[in-house]
């Protein structure tokens, strides 16, 4: 779950608007986002048809001329990254070039660390391992300027241990930065000493929480630990630590290369650059891309994905950022733009770029009770909330399924989705409420009629 | 074994004096201004606002684990509520603790709690004494909204102490820190996840802690409550009465709970100074031993040498003429529970009645300056100054069981502090790291001269402590050493940082009696007895065999006085029911030299009397009149023998380190070559110490739990 | 005459001590029961008691008992047994030897009141004692 860093309350603000905002705003350019070009493909390995090891990679453009871009100092690495307007890619979207300035305080003698969060978890989220298996060294170098952007000593990414493939193939990468001298003491010969080392966790959703994953990496439970302090002064082992997505410190080399301005060229101010969209569920083509930010769901799906199963108008909504955000009905479909700005405004969240579209044969009520039972059984039950509320919310969410409960408990489902909600010490909570409130919100005639039909059911029962 | 608060660093008892801290910042609780440090938490701040946060996890002498969410407030300009707990307040904050979306977020996280604690408030033992009724009551919903069905936790077997009932548990972890950081055992933890998250000991296992019963005043809920106390009683039922423990020298404050003529429970009762507010589960539970193996009526061995009941003018009377007639030859014992007024008077009588001897059963050497300086004889640096200590050398003491609450000060130290703990003497388990040097007492020489190698580590220590045990002084050649390590004391005292104010030389005595018996001028050891047995041997709760039978002719009398029929009654020819430390007004003196009421709970059980009382009745059936009738009168006698005897709850300034020092470089003797020891190494050994602890049942429960511990495969070996 | 200068009641007296057995056995009898009365001797029970009647007496003072000389002054009104207590106490004029009570299996033999007496019933208490007394070990 790179994904349960993502929500920040800065967003949270907006979150809960009326619905009166759901039409998007567009720019005043009036300008169409996508499709990307593929010079301005980041990721040119995504589908695993070249060579993933070194030599490929550098011949598609990594490694190339590392040493100059460390050479030239965090403050300038900072300096592009902060112009390319990139912002964190595991969901939260947390304007990466300031989070990574946090770190350049005067040292107290502390270590610095970046860890670089691959616990992809997120039910839906698939781009990750993409990077990992098909690019390893992408991500081996964006550590590196990362690191070198921070000040850090060195790199633990702590993967997710169903990911074996993805784990070895990173790990023959690291091994072959060190052996080409791109790694290690005086790292591609800039004088600046770096290690990187991969951490396998053991499969926990909560580990991808950034404190809970600092925990489990220091080898305690992966139980998030409370904020703050901040992983910025006190992480993992005591030191100050980023933690930070995979995409983010994958896309960190590249942006340096081309520089901040043509990246921040691509999508909507305040939401530039390119992302990997996982687009899943009921289309014809289920696939990964990258893809230009903001650009429209509809047109996601209809090029990339061959369009949902049985046309758009069989389409019953989509839940655009991986399971934790809230789903939105086809009508608001028609017009969301993908992007952070434009999901908020549907009452939803970019989150991790994982679409999971649903046509109208799916039992939505199912669909939203099987995602709670997966935050029921990845609850880590520290904090009482999350523990004692999402447990409950599955009890119930399972007699809706059924139909069997009162019209008022659907309010009463609500509000305990509210007092769970910005609650809890981490962000699981938040993520548990949110696709009960999305589907409350959009979907009640659903739930009401379904009650009312076991209702009449058993009233001719008895 | 890491410090376990290392990375907790909000909140914890930041116990090293603040030196004159930064400027303080000004935040608002519910719109009144409140100036408080940076770093305050918002629960801190508000408590010093006057304004009470409901909480549960958070404890104050615990790390903060901020996952009960009880105490979430709002704070003006953030949109989520924030834990009062663990969040620092920042510059102008305004915090409100009533407000609609702090009231809501408590009445969320409490129906949350109770969704799944079960209704079982009239067979709980916690009713009326729960944190959960109270805020339910104060904070809750007045209904419920859960239909389905309450989870339930199978019950977990840790011990003879506490019981659990795990369904109630609510999961704040307090139990859990507290075994952690303060107790130092791994034991508890929690396993699974989500709501099927418990807390327990991993596998099957006892709680081996000597303080595992805090556990029962931290658990905020019903989950865990004490089995011997179990079904007993209720909160107001009981009468509380403020006392002082009396099973080690520490001197524990303790709120003894009592109902009709019953000991029922004790508690602990916050005293900063001494015990904070924990309690050794000796003191806690050993209170059953008061019940059982009582003295509760006079007794006289009759012609065929058998102890037969009587009346108090009988048993008297017969006490009277031997006193009167042994013509000077009577000599006195004192064990390690009497008070300071019975002490008083017994030396009084026996001085008056022309004997000299006045014993304690504790040894302390006499060579030196012995027991003439009282900085020779008390824990000087106070139990409090352990925490601004940076080296502390224990020698021949494992406070772990000699003093559990002394160790918990040391223990906190060590994890806040970064003190370090050299031992030597055993390896024992002290719950920290701590060096050990050895257990040779030639090391003490080598510290003493510099040659050994850790000779270095206490030169360089700012605030050194060393500290005796009484293994180490009850050795022949305790004399010596004991001198050298006054030397070196006075040695380590010359070049420290703290200066004349810190003292290094701590001794730590292991009965509560002690040091008030030293302050009186009782003779530690009862070699004096048994090299000039008398005609008639006073024992005034000697039970620990200091002397027997075969130590005194066949002619002597033998007069016991005390609470217990254990090895000092049934080696008596008269025996005068005492009372214990429960049922009289009495002083104690712990081993930092603290004078500390204890007060009269319940009265004595049967005939028993007050002590003091009954050596008074004595002495006028001798016809050696005591010259105090009310207890005002005796403390003016105590106060006139020693004066800090009865300046209650203050410690006296000691300071004769020099002389004692000077004295001590003109003992000789020889070394002996046994290795240090100390009596009490496992667990097992803490639980029977004198003779109430040995009458309490649940004591031997706790012996034997551990007995058959041993056999259980979980446990490491 | 002799009653008018009350010479009669001397012989009275002086016939009632001898019918008490002499001056000496008189004199007992006043210390015993503080009286000296004539009357006739009804009957006797088990224990030895013997009961006189003097219908010369005011009521109330005309039927007594004397115990068995045997208890001294150590008797007691509940040593009456029931057959001849309804005639003491004028409940009827059949003393027992006129008319034989009825007797019935079930019934027990007269006891007289224990109480004060080392027979006497003691209540004790069935609750454990709130503190255990050591007792001492026995001397070898």
């Amino acid at each position: 779950m790179a994904t349960l860093s993502r929500f920040a309350p800065v967003l949270r603000t907006t979150l809960n608007r009326g619905i009166s905002s759901i039409m998007v705003k567009r720019d005043s350019s009036n300008k169409v986002y996508g499709p990307l070009a593929d010079e301005d493909r980041i990721f040119t390995n995504l589908y695993g048809r070249h060579d993933w090891r070194l030599s490929g990679a550098m011949g598609r453009g990594d490694w190339y001329k590392t040493k100059e871009i460390l050479n030239k100092g965090h403050e300038w690495i900072l300096g592009e990254i902060k112009t390319s307007g990139l912002r964190g890619r595991g969901g939260a979207g947390f304007p990466t070039g300031m989070k990574w300035s946090f770190m350049n305080k005067p040292s107290d003698g502390r270590p610095k660390y970046l860890v670089v969060n691959a616990d992809e978890g997120e039910p839906g989220t698939c781009k990750d391992r993409e990077i990992m298996r098909h690019d390893p060294h992408k991500l081996v170098e964006g550590c590196l300027v990362a690191g070198r952007a921070m000040g850090a000593r060195a790199a633990y990414i702590y993967i997710r241990g169903e990911f074996y493939n993805e784990a070895s193939n990173m790990q023959v990468a690291i091994n072959e930065a060190y052996k080409a001298g791109f790694l290690g003491k005086n790292a591609c010969g800039s004088g600046y000493d770096f290690d990187v080392f991969m951490h396998r966790g053991a499969g926990a959703y909560i580990c991808g929480e950034e404190t809970a994953l600092i925990e489990s990496l220091e080898g305690k439970q992966g139980k998030p630990r409370l904020k703050p302090p901040f992983p910025a002064d006190i992480g993992v082992f005591g030191c100050p630590t980023t933690v930070a997505n995979v995409e983010t410190v994958a896309v960190a080399p590249t942006i340096c290369r081309r520089g901040g301005s043509w990246f921040a060229s691509l999508g909507r101010t305040r939401n530039s650059g390119t992302k990997l969209f996982n687009i899943s569920g009921h289309v014809n083509n289920p696939c990964t891309v990258e893809e230009e930010m903001s650009v429209p769901l509809k047109e996601l799906i209809e090029r990339h994905a061959g369009g949902v199963t049985g046309g758009w108008d069989n389409l019953l909504g989509v839940i655009p950022g991986g399971s934790s955000t809230p789903v939105i009905p086809k009508q608001v479909c028609e017009e969301a733009i993908m992007d952070f700005d434009g999901l908020v405004a549907c009452q939803t969240s970019l989150g991790t770029a994982a679409v999971i579209v649903m046509n109208k044969q799916t039992d939505i009520v199912k669909a939203i009770a099987r995602l709670i039972e997966f935050y029921k059984h990845e609850s880590c039950g520290q904090c009482t909330p999350c523990r004692e509320g999402v447990n409950w919310m599955y009890k119930i969410m399972t007699r809706f399924v059924k139909g069997d409960a009162q019209p008022e408990e659907i309010d009463a489902l609500w509000e305990v989705s509210k007092q769970i909600e910005g609650h809890t010490i981490c962000a699981l909570g938040d993520g548990a409420a949110w696709p009960v409130q999305g589907l409350i919100r959009h979907f009640r005639p659903v739930l009401e009629e379904r009650m009312a039909n076991y209702a009449a059911a058993n009233a001719v029962a008895n | 074994m890491g410090h376990p608060g290392e990375g907790l660093l909000l909140g914890m008892g930041a116990t090293r004096a603040q030196s004159s801290g930064p400027e303080k910042i000004e935040v608002f609780i519910d719109d009144q201004p409140v100036m408080v440090p940076p770093g305050t938490t918002v629960l801190q701040a508000a408590a010093e606002a006057g304004v009470e946060i409901p909480r549960f996890c958070y404890h104050e002498r615990l790390s903060v684990a901020g996952n009960c969410r009880m105490c979430l407030v709002e704070v003006e300009k953030s949109v989520k509520p924030v834990a009062a707990c663990a969040m620092p307040v920042m510059k102008g904050w305004r915090i409100k603790t009533d407000s609609d979306m702090t009231r809501k977020a408590r009445e969320g996280v409490m129906e949350f709690l109770l969704i799944n604690h079960p209704l079982d408030c009239p067979i709980c033992d916690q009713g009326g004494e729960c944190d959960l009724q109270d805020q339910s009551m104060a904070f809750g919903s007045d209904r419920s909204r859960f239909l389905d069905n309450k989870r339930a936790v199978e019950d977990k077997n840790i011990g003879p102490l506490v019981k659990t009932i795990m369904t109630r548990c609510i999961h704040c972890t307090r139990c859990v820190r507290f075994a952690s950081e303060v107790a130092g055992v791994e034991d508890l933890g929690t396993t699974g996840r989500g709501s099927d998250m418990q807390i327990g000991t991993y596998v099957e296992k006892m709680l081996m802690s000597e303080l595992s019963g805090n556990v029962i005043d931290l658990c905020p809920v019903g989950a865990l409550t004490s089995k011997p106390y179990a079904f007993t009683a209720r909160p107001w039922e009981i009468r509380r009465t403020d006392s002082v423990d009396v099973m080690d020298a520490v001197g524990s404050n303790i709120v003894v709970n009592h109902r009709t003529g019953e000991v029922l429970r004790i508690l602990p009762r916050t005293n900063e100074e001494i015990n904070e507010e924990w309690l050794s589960d000796k003191s806690r539970f050993a209170c059953d031993g008061l019940k059982r193996q009582r003295l509760v009526y006079p007794m006289v061995k009759d012609s065929s040498g058998e102890l037969r009941p009587c009346q108090w003018e009988d048993a008297l009377l017969v006490a009277g003429r031997a006193l009167a007639a042994a013509q000077g030859s009577v000599a006195a014992v004192a064990g390690g529970l009497a008070d300071a007024e019975s002490l008083v008077a017994l030396k009084d009588l026996v001085n008056k009645l022309g004997g000299e001897a006045t014993c304690t059963e504790e040894i302390f050497p006499e060579d030196g300056s012995g027991t003439d300086l009282r900085s020779s004889y008390l824990l000087n640096t106070t139990i409090a100054g352990v925490e601004e200590a940076d080296l502390v050398l224990l020698v021949g003491t494992n406070p772990r069981f000699e003093a559990p609450l002394f160790n918990a000060r040391l223990r906190k130290a060590w994890v806040h502090n970064e003190l370090d703990v050299a031992v030597l003497g055993p390896n024992v388990n002290l719950t920290y790291e701590a060096e050990h040097i050895g257990e040779d007492p030639a090391i003490i020489e080598k510290l003493l001269s510099g040659t050994h190698p850790f000779s270095q580590r206490l030169k360089a220590a700012r605030r050194p402590m060393v500290v005796v045990g009484s293994a180490l002084l009850s050795r022949p050649d305790g004399g010596l050493l004991y001198a050298r390590l006054q030397q070196l004391a006075h040695q380590l005292r010359a070049g420290c940082e703290g200066g004349a104010e810190w003292r290094v030389l701590n001794v730590l005595h292991r009965v509560a009696s002690q040091v008030a018996a030293l302050d009186l001028g009782y003779t530690p050891g009862v070699s004096k007895v048994r090299n000039a047995p008398p005609q008639v041997l006073y024992l005034l709760g000697a039970d620990e065999g200091a002397i027997t039978r075969e130590d005194l002719p066949a002619d002597c009398l033998v007069i016991y006085q005390g609470h217990h029929g254990d090895r000092g009654a049934e080696m008596a020819d008269v025996v005068l029911p005492g009372a214990a430390y429960t049922e009289k007004m009495a002083t104690y003196v712990n081993t930092e030299g603290r004078a500390q009421q204890a007060q009269a709970a319940l009265v004595p059980p049967g005939m028993a009397r007050e002590d003091w009382k009954i050596i008074r009745a004595l002495s006028e059936v001798v016809g050696a009149q005591l010259p105090y009738d009310n207890l005002a009168e005796v403390r003016d006698r105590l106060t006139e023998v020693s004066p800090n005897l009865t300046r209650y709850g203050d410690v006296e300034e000691a300071n004769y380190f020099a002389q004692a020092s000077a004295l001590a470089q003109l003992v000789k003797g020889k070394q002996e070559a046994a290795p240090i020891d100390v009596p009490q190494k496992v667990l097992e050994d803490f639980y029977m110490t004198n003779s109430v602890s040995r009458a309490s049942p649940t004591m031997a429960k706790c012996i034997a739990a551990i007995k058959k511990e041993a056999a259980n495969r979980h446990r490491d070996k | 005459m002799a009653s008018y200068f009350g010479i009669d009641k001397i012989f009275k007296a002086l016939r009632i001590i001898r019918d008490h057995g002499g001056i000496r056995a008189s004199l007992y009898q006043l210390y015993r029961v503080d009286d000296l009365k004539d009357g006739t001797l009804v009957g006797e029970d088990a224990m030895g008691n013997k009961y006189y009647e003097n219908k010369q007496l005011t009521l109330g003072r005309n039927r007594w008992v004397i115990y068995n000389p045997s208890v001294g002054t150590d008797y007691d009104g509940s040593m009456v047994p029931a057959e001849w207590f309804g005639w003491l106490h004028h409940k009827t004029d059949q003393p027992p030897t006129k008319v034989a009570p009825t007797s019935y299996g079930w019934q027990s033999g007269h006891q007289m009141n224990v109480t004060g007496t080392a027979d006497a019933y003691m209540p004790y208490s069935t609750t454990k004692p709130k503190v255990e007394a050591w007792t001492p070990p026995k001397a070898a």
